[in-house]
């Protein structure tokens, strides 16, 4: 594991990050997919640029986190912050890069003027361990899901 | 993040519906499949916005500490004129971007690459407005000259590819690939001048940039995603695009955005009168930088699309050791990556102004064996272009001693405006203008 050399720096998403956070999933998920992330980027700069934030060691960036501010989806009219997709380069895990990374998009939110931040995540996952130690509990909503049902069971 | 929306009086947000309909002919179409292509998306709203919340006091220069100015007349007379000529530099550059984009856009193979390119031209109108929101909104005739508002909008507005203030918006484009190379390296320039007027001792242009920021931010990305799916088509052998229609492209604008920073030795004033927080030449080298980081970015992509067996760290040696030895790897050549010219390139203003360097900083004092170098390095319809052929004779005159570099500085020729503010009305000519008759340069944000 190398040692943080330059202080951890926590910076606004830009579109020259697509190569570094293609690099962090697939060193966590083990497949290279640079269209998808080129998606996914675009749609978070062209909604809030300054949203979702990415953070640099050692001049290469190390994590990043991608959120925005949405409003009047599932029926819930009041703006909250949605975090989608995170991921922390697993050299530099263990070093609270992931609560940076909240805190900065969290000082976002206050400034839009936003009270509550909401995600997604399975239940016994790593993920939502970390996410419970930011301070995320369960919410009233639960989410729901099934298969599309074929077309005879409809009729 | 809050801001205010302000609509133009009437007969001004108007002329620019009417200009609209002149220069971005598809704005309907961009409006009908926004949701599409942009869903849950704000709505596009052609109107000024102004960051409210913003810090009031000046940061920087001689005035730092003290209260931001919100009228024309709290600056003072030379800090007004310097001031409405970045306004009026910047509008023109708006407007001017549309019209270039206009050009080819038809052309884009792909109709997702052609609906970023809309939108960022609809923002680019938007950018314009606002800025004429700060033309009008104020009294500038003092800095002006007497010239009223509504003249220097109409100025604006009757301008065409040739006759904008910074010679960047004054270039057709010879391709669609003209369209994504510039919103990767023209707008890269403008998020830099708006970034360093975010300080701006004058309230309101200060209160513009974070908005337009934002647009900005998005131009960027319909730039360089596009740049990264053709290194990828490129790399799997795709025959309608190549990395090196890619790098002529680059080596005909990197230049122009390297001199919208002003000259190289410029920039004390703005940094003085509090307009800005970089000097010309630090704002310089941090763009070429940033360039440098998105030419690797492309480069990868194309490495590992031309290897996908590799892992990335296989990808990344490779691409190491490809800059290091300027060899091939696998019947990859290092001619076939992007690479940076060198910040002395067909330079025709600032500290290298017809210097003759090369592509990777090799010099010639030869003038026509320096034209077949730039033939060899740049879009061959753009060297077929009035811009080229003028720019060959002024180079040639220079290395002959019969022009001074300042002199041919001024020799490129401009389209102005003769009479008329439609642009149906064809009302711009071709003109030379004399060293006496004062530089368009005076008006670029330096
Ligand atoms: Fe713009
Ligand atoms: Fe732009």
């Amino acid at each position: 594991m190398p040692e943080l050399s330059t202080p951890l720096r926590i910076r606004p998403l830009d579109e020259l990050d697509i190569g570094s956070i293609v690099r962090i999933d697939e060193r966590v998920g083990g497949t290279y997919r640079p269209d998808y992330w080129e998606g996914r980027v675009m749609f978070y700069l062209r909604r809030d640029p300054q949203a979702s934030q990415v953070a640099v060691s050692d001049g290469k960036v190390v994590g990043f986190m991608l959120a925005d501010v949405r409003a009047g989806e599932f029926g819930l009219e009041e703006p909250s912050g949605w975090i989608e997709r995170f991921g922390i380069d697993p050299d530099y895990r263990g070093r609270d890069i992931g609560r940076a990374l909240f805190q900065a998009i969290a000082a976002h939110f206050r400034a839009m003027g936003v009270a509550k931040i909401r995600t997604l995540a399975i239940q016994s996952d790593a993920v939502s361990g970390f996410l419970t130690k930011l301070g995320f509990a369960p919410a009233p909503l639960v989410a729901l899901e099934m298969m599309v049902p074929a077309d005879r069971e409809q009729r | 993040m809050k801001f205010e929306k302000i609509t133009l009086e009437k007969k001004y947000h108007d002329a620019v519906e009417h200009w609209r309909r002149h220069y971005l002919k598809d704005y309907d179409s961009l409006i009908e499949n926004w949701d599409r292509y942009f869903p849950q998306d704000e709505a596009f709203c052609l109107c000024a916005k102004l960051e409210l919340g913003t810090p009031g006091t000046v940061s920087v220069g001689e005035h730092a500490g003290e209260k931001k100015r919100v009228k024309p007349d709290e600056l003072t007379e030379e800090e007004a004129k310097h001031l409405l000529a970045i306004i009026r530099a910047q509008a023109s550059t708006e407007f001017g971007s549309i019209q270039q984009h206009a050009g080819t856009l038809e052309r884009a193979q792909d109709d997702e690459d052609r609906f970023w390119v809309l939108r960022v031209m609809a923002e680019e109108l938007r950018h314009g407005y606002q800025m004429f929101h700060l033309l009008l909104s104020q009294d500038w005739s003092r800095a002006s000259g007497g010239v009223k508002g509504e003249t220097m909008v109409e100025e604006i507005l009757s301008m065409q590819t040739g006759s904008h203030v910074l010679d960047a918006f004054n270039l057709e484009y010879d391709s669609f690939v003209d369209n994504i190379v510039f919103a990767a390296l023209i707008d890269r320039v403008g998020k830099y001048q708006l970034t360093m007027q975010k300080v701006c001792a004058y309230k309101p242009m200060a209160d513009s940039m974070p908005p337009m920021l934002r647009e900005e931010a998005f131009h960027l990305a319909a730039g360089v995603i596009p740049m990264r799916r053709w290194a990828r088509r490129a790399a799997e052998g795709d025959p309608l695009i190549t990395m090196s229609m890619i790098q002529k492209s680059v080596n005909k604008w990197f230049p122009r955005g390297l001199e919208m920073f002003g000259d190289e030795r410029g920039g004390d004033s703005n940094l003085r009168m509090g307009f800005k927080d970089l000097k010309n030449r630090e704002a310089q080298d941090q763009y070429i930088e940033e360039v440098r980081r998105m030419v690797r970015d492309i480069n990868s992509r194309f490495v590992r699309a031309r290897f996908p067996e590799y892992l990335p760290e296989k990808a990344e040696q490779v691409l190491v050791e490809l800059e290091r030895s300027r060899g091939s790897h696998r019947g990859v050549a290092f001619d076939e990556l992007l690479r940076l010219p060198d910040r002395r390139f067909f330079r025709r203003k600032g500290e290298p102004a017809f210097a003759m360097v090369g592509v990777d900083g090799e010099t010639f004092s030869d003038a026509r064996e320096y034209l077949r170098h730039l033939a060899k390095h740049l879009p061959e319809s753009y060297m077929a272009s009035r811009d080229l052929r003028n720019y060959g004779d002024v180079l040639k005159r220079i290395v002959s001693g019969e022009l001074s570099v300042a002199e041919g500085v001024m020799k490129m020729p401009k389209l102005k405006r003769v009479g008329g503010t439609c642009p149906c009305s064809r009302s711009v000519r071709w003109v030379m203008e004399e060293p006496s008759s004062g530089n368009s340069d005076a008006a670029a944000p330096r």
